[in-house]
């Protein structure tokens, strides 16, 4: 491992955030300007002094039971939350695949989503005129181009979000949850592609439910719960802990 | 913080398309539609005022067509960029890009219907029989100014809301008063030298439509310091409201 080009440094990672009881108000604002600050009693812990590394080529899983800081960790490595403590540092541009599709706009067409959404994955219009076509194809949506985004299925959107995405080269990728949407033929397609990302040597860290995913594709797995980093190495023996504790 | 690449600008344009597009007003009739809400107040205010208010006033529903153009710009504007980032939740929590973009991409995509708007208006106006001069050349750079003050008002608010909601709640009021105290159906004159005409200089929505009805029903080139004098207090609110953008951008995800 150590040979390997270190893409992903996480030392002592601490997220808080503030306690909040109904809607924010200016008046709550101001009050919060003057007196608060992250930790402390007015607080949620939802990571605790979190420390790993991904290097480029490897797949690093995330695995923990609801609310155990998974989808927290990867928006403070992409830069959506800022953290409480500790460092993030990160060598190469980021690509944060949460949720297929974010940012698609059911009203717009097939075809100016691809334009939208290609945006949103980092892709220049130009670029995108050039692989329109793979997109669509890759995506089986020859039929749609002109069609509203809203008249599709959960699945088709799924799969025309993840065929713009796959063409963002960024050498780090945050995936959250990514394959649930989908088939099975679509889940094999995308873990074809993650299988080709690696090759790549792209670093790569996913989050997932999916144990038998997890064990197929990360050589070194992190376990949260509670926010806490539970464990985190071979994804065997990281696995066969989660799996003791679960059950 | 960094300097914005080619791939930047190319998600700030399918962003503020996609809002243009989101506004129903890509086809002829959506666009209709926006422009006869200003028409309909048009109406209303020429006949309540024409007789006392608008009777020393020369070319009167241009006048207040020009100000009501100006003002509901300002009002639709704001009122979007402030929300933006609400109303686009999911990729102010879920995606990776500057998310000053969501508040300019709104800014930009009405600043299309404000030059529509804007040519329909001077169409009008050469119609009813006001002179083309070339004071018009003028035009661009106050729509420009214009720009510059609905940009920072919605930094300013986009930055604050995420925090404090009834914020939304406060501004209409606002809006509503500054239909009030900005010359938009009554001449400046008419509220005297006191602490109204103080509250008219500092209005800077007051100044732009000031300055729009200055060179197309007055013919009249405008000063360069008097245009200055506009502009660069607008640009250093731009970048305050920016600033702040910037330094709240880490805690909208938390909020939002």
């Amino acid at each position: 491992m150590s040979e390997r080009v270190l893409r992903l440094r996480i030392h002592g990672l601490g997220k808080d955030f503030p306690l909040r009881d109904g809607r924010d108000t200016a008046a709550r604002a101001l009050r919060r300007l003057v007196t608060a600050r992250d930790g402390g009693p007015g607080c949620i812990r939802a990571l605790v002094d979190v420390s790993f590394e991904v290097h480029a080529g490897e797949m690093v899983g995330v695995v923990g039971n609801n609310g155990a800081g998974k989808t927290t960790l990867l928006k403070l490595i992409a830069g959506i939350h800022r953290p409480s403590r500790g460092e993030i540092e990160r060598r190469g541009d980021l690509s944060l695949l949460s949720g297929l599709g974010v940012g698609m706009v059911p009203d717009l067409t097939v075809r100016e989503n691809v334009y939208l959404y290609g945006a949103i994955c980092r892709l220049h219009r130009a670029r995108i005129r050039g692989i329109f076509d793979e997109i669509i194809a890759w995506a089986e949506l020859a039929d749609f181009v002109s069609a509203p985004l809203r008249t599709l299925s959960t699945g088709m959107t799924a799969r025309l979000a993840f065929s713009i995405a796959r063409h963002n080269e960024a050498p780090i990728l945050l995936l959250d949850e990514a394959m649930t949407a989908g088939d099975e033929r679509f889940r094999r397609r995308c873990e074809e592609h993650f299988v080709a990302c690696r090759g790549r040597d792209m670093a790569m860290l996913m989050t997932s439910h999916s144990l038998e995913l997890v064990e197929r594709f990360c050589e070194r797995t992190l376990w949260l719960r509670s926010g806490e980093q539970m464990a985190f190495g071979e994804t065997a023996a990281v696995l066969s802990a989660y799996r003791r504790w679960a059950s | 913080m960094r300097m914005y690449d080619a791939i930047d600008l190319n998600l700030l344009r399918e962003l503020t398309v996609s809002q243009y597009k989101l506004k129903d007003q890509s086809s002829f009739f959506g666009f209709l539609w926006s422009f006869l809400n200003p028409l309909l107040m048009l109406g209303v205010l020429f006949v309540f005022f024409r007789m006392r208010l608008g009777a020393e006033i020369e070319h009167y529903p241009v006048y207040l067509l020009l100000g009501l153009l100006l003002y509901t710009h300002f009002a639709n504007t704001t009122s979007l960029g402030m929300r933006v980032l609400r109303a686009t939740r999911e990729l102010t929590t879920e995606t990776v890009f500057p998310k000053e973009f969501l508040v300019l991409s709104a800014v930009l995509s009405s600043a299309v219907d404000l030059v529509i708007s804007t040519v329909i208006c001077l169409a009008i106006a050469f119609a009813s029989g006001i002179a083309p001069t070339l004071a018009l050349l003028w035009v661009p750079a106050i729509l420009v100014a214009e720009l510059v003050l609905v940009a920072w008002v919605s930094f300013f608010l986009a930055a604050i809301f995420p925090f404090a909601w009834d914020i939304d709640h406060i501004f209409h009021v606002l809006l509503r008063a500054l239909f009030f105290v900005t010359p938009i159906f009554y001449d400046p004159s008419f509220v005297g030298q006191g602490l109204a005409q103080t509250i008219l200089r500092l209005n800077p929505l007051a100044q732009v439509i000031a300055m729009l009805r200055a060179v197309v029903l007055g013919g009249e080139g405008l000063a360069l310091s008097t245009f200055a004098l506009f502009v660069i207090p607008g640009l250093v609110l731009l970048g305050l409201g920016f600033a702040l953008f910037k330094r709240l951008e880490p805690r909208f995800a938390e909020y939002v």
